[in-house]
């Protein structure tokens, strides 16, 4: 297991040994370029011709036209991704997985945004996605189809705004806390992690129906919410790297008339150099949890559990640093309720409660104008377990457990090349995820991007099935 | 970074004039500089621009400069107004209209003239989801100055001047594009330069209409590093300004412009535009411009 995780590490180091010697290449390549010989020569004539720049002033009048088409933002792209290191991942000492190199993704999606303030106050805003699964993607593959397709609502809801006061109704997204990607607040939407494609969790953000009501006072900010029908994070697909074949499937939420709903509140006042916003909420947990079924071909019943947030969250800016801190405090949660999105976390059967403590702790550095690094640590621990003579605990529940996520980015050329990359891992060292991204815009509406994602699991961890992974991704995408 | 720093581009260095005169008085560089914070203000209070940014690797063709590659290209909108004792703070907003992967993106700066009390921004991000603050640095710290959304242009290129922090020279006087201007030496003093990342800065100031056609940054080395190049220079609202912008980068022989290619001045602005508010809120932010617009139209 150790040997596996430093054989990982290793391959991390590498890869950011890359990441650096391009990066000092790079600027090498730059500086060399000297225009003194040019730039002394006062036969050169320096006062430009505006119309290298597309002519902005001769262009004046056609950019006041108001085109309904100026309300949509559509994004198309190609996406490839794929396993690329074949190993082994021993299950038993005589058992184990063979991971072969395997195309995961061969995917068309098309994003389309419509945001048209069509009166005075008023606001429609929509987003949809569509996608075609090319033969070779997980989700042809499990249908044995050459391509699949599917269609998925994002956003759409109604806004209005007067006064101080602004009103939306509708599918949206409510995000709570400072800490970027890894704060304890940030629990009020619900998330897919569909495939290895999404890592950050801004990207894998559902929208869901609420009605939200900000009030906008002199000195400091309201921002309210109702979820009429709250959803919950959807069970992995079949075919994705996250869903593992077993003897029963997971099913969704059923109702059957019951009347859930969630409502939380925040207030926000910025002061000299921080903000500081407290909340509370009724929320139910986002991560359905499953029992395993007593009987045989018997499908289990998710079970949702309501419970109340309270949460504090401050930033502070320090010249280029900014300290960011969130604390959540969550009362009545469930045991089980931490695992990893996938089917294999299945709980112990148990419907033991606790009360969770949690806080978010991280900075962002901007190295200069184009570097920026940021740090987060989430750690958690529970409290008051209400466990019963039945239930069978390891005892690490009773143990602080949480992640850190760090992220690097350096824009080269104006933002036209950005290089980027992520390490993520648990407070217990035993699973680390490291990803790097680059990303090339040809023009304002071009841009090819590549991915590399290592993996490495120590044998208890949830990503232990994922261990010694490397997945290599490219991305073609045309904004318009 | 912010909608104020632009106007400080065009007003700072490449001054605007008033219709105050220095004849009559013993002509300095700091009297020529000085005129340059007062149509800052005057530029700054109530304003309402429409802008380009445009960014590119540049060389040299048929002896002009001109871009090596398609410019990336950016339009802007922003809104500005003073505040404060002598109205010598400033709250402004930019929001970022074109291309489409950037729309929305929005920024709102406050910048303080006291002594000490670091300028606040924050951002809007779509991706995010909400208002994040700025950890950019302050240009009055030893920090890196930060680029103006991606550009060639920085915080410090563009911050006012506080003249007390420098001396001036008036090396020559001689003629640039056909135009006579006072070739003016910028140093820091010994305090400033631990704060700024120029050695010194020379400008070149038109005599008639006290704009600065051209000014050169030297790093410590005394190797320019910068030059930036002022164009279309018209009468705006009663104020000389240069309408376009452009900066060289001489290290990453990199440009951008700036055109600002629609420039209102003293038009009414709520203070409840200059918020938070206006970031995340779309209704309300359009809304408020559409008025703005209906007005200039």
């Amino acid at each position: 297991m150790s040997s596996r995780l430093g054989r990982a590490r290793t391959k991390t180091t590498r890869f950011y040994s890359f990441i650096f010697l391009f990066g000092v290449i790079y600027g090498q390549d730059n500086s060399n370029k000297s225009l003194d010989d040019i730039l002394l020569d006062d036969n050169i004539d320096f006062a430009f011709d505006d119309s290298i720049f597309n002519s902005p002033f001769e262009t004046e009048q056609e950019s006041s036209k108001n085109d309904w088409l100026d309300n949509f933002t559509i994004k198309v792209s190609q996406q490839l991704y794929s396993q690329i290191n074949h190993h082994r991942i021993p299950i038993t000492p005589t058992l184990s997985i063979d991971r072969k190199r395997d195309l995961e993704i061969n995917r068309l999606g098309t994003n389309v945004r419509y945001q048209n303030v069509f009166a005075p106050g008023w606001l429609l805003q929509a987003s949809a996605q569509l996608r075609l699964h090319w033969a070779g993607d997980y989700q042809s593959e499990v249908e044995n189809k050459n391509f699949e397709w599917e269609f998925r609502g994002n956003e759409l809801f109604l806004q209005r705004s007067f006064a101080n006061q602004t009103i939306k109704l509708g599918r949206q997204t409510v995000v709570w806390g400072e800490t970027l990607g890894n704060s304890v607040l940030d629990v009020i939407n619900i998330n897919e992690f569909r495939d290895f494609s999404i890592i950050d969790i801004e990207d894998a953000r559902l929208n869901q129906w609420l009605l939200v009501w900000d009030f906008f006072g002199d000195d400091s900010d309201f921002s309210s919410f109702i979820n009429f029908f709250p959803e919950f994070n959807p069970n992995p697909v079949r075919g994705s790297p996250f869903f593992f074949e077993m003897p029963f499937d997971l099913t969704e939420y059923d109702r059957e008339g019951d009347l859930i709903f969630e409502v939380g509140t925040k207030w926000k006042r910025s002061f000299k150099g921080s903000d500081v916003s407290l909340m509370a909420a009724y929320l139910y947990e986002n991560q359905l949890s499953f029992d395993v079924p007593s009987e045989a071909f018997k499908n289990p019943k998710p079970k949702v559990n309501d419970f109340v947030l309270f949460g504090f969250s401050v930033n502070r800016a320090l010249g280029k640093l900014l300290l960011n801190l969130d604390i959540a405090y969550s009362h009545d949660v469930l045991l089980g309720s931490f695992n990893f999105l996938s089917n294999t976390s299945m709980n112990s059967g148990s419907s033991s409660k606790a009360n969770r403590l949690g806080t978010s702790f991280g900075f962002e550095y901007a190295v200069n104008n184009n570097q920026n690094i940021s740090i987060g640590i989430q750690a958690q621990k529970l409290t008051n377990i209400d466990s019963t003579p039945f239930d069978n605990f390891s005892g690490n529940e009773r143990k602080v457990f949480g992640s850190w996520l760090a992220r690097y980015s350096n824009a080269f050329n104006n933002g036209n090349l950005t290089v980027s990359s992520t390490l993520q891992g648990d407070l217990k060292g035993e699973s680390l995820l490291a990803l790097m991204d680059v990303t090339y815009n040809l023009n304002d509406k071009w841009a090819i991007s590549t991915q590399i994602i290592s993996i490495s699991a120590a044998d208890n961890s949830p990503l232990f099935l994922f261990s010694e992974d490397v997945r290599l991704g490219a991305t073609v995408s045309f904004s318009f | 970074m912010n909608s104020n720093q632009f106007y400080r581009v065009f007003s700072l260095i490449f001054m605007a004039s008033f219709t105050v005169s220095v004849l009559g008085q013993e002509i300095t560089g700091l009297s020529i500089m000085q005129l340059v914070d007062d149509a800052q203000r005057q530029t700054n209070n109530s304003s309402f621009n429409k802008m380009q940014l445009s960014s590119c690797k540049f060389g040299v063709a048929s002896g002009r400069i001109t871009c090596a590659e398609k410019p990336r290209v950016k339009s802007l909108e922003s809104v500005a107004k003073n505040y404060g004792p002598n109205l010598k703070d400033t709250k402004s907003v930019t929001i970022t209209i074109e291309p489409p992967s950037e729309r929305g993106i929005g920024m709102l700066n406050f910048t303080y003239d006291e002594i000490g009390r670091d300028n606040e921004t924050w951002l809007y991000l779509s991706a995010i989801g909400r208002v994040k603050r700025i950890a950019s640095g302050d240009s009055d710290e030893e920090t890196e100055p930060a680029s103006l959304f991606g550009s060639e242009f920085t915080t410090e290129d563009t911050e006012t001047g506080k003249l007390e922090e420098y001396s001036f020279e008036i090396l020559d006087e001689t003629e640039i594009a056909g135009r006579k201007v006072w070739k003016i030496e910028m140093t820091p003093n010994e305090e400033r330069s631990k704060k700024t990342r120029y050695s010194r800065q020379i400008h070149y100031i038109d005599k008639e209409r006290h704009v600065a056609l051209r000014s050169e940054m030297y790093d410590r080395y005394n190797k320019e590093v910068k030059r930036l190049m002022a164009a279309r220079v018209e009468l705006v609202n009663e104020v000389w300004m240069a309408r376009s912008l452009t900066m060289m980068n001489l290290v990453t022989n990199r440009l951008s412009n700036m055109a600002f290619v629609e420039i209102y001045t003293d038009v009414t602005i709520d203070d409840e535009f200059l918020t938070q508010r206006t970031l995340t809120d779309v209704a309300f932010r359009e809304t408020e411009l559409e008025k703005l617009r209906l007005i200039l139209d």
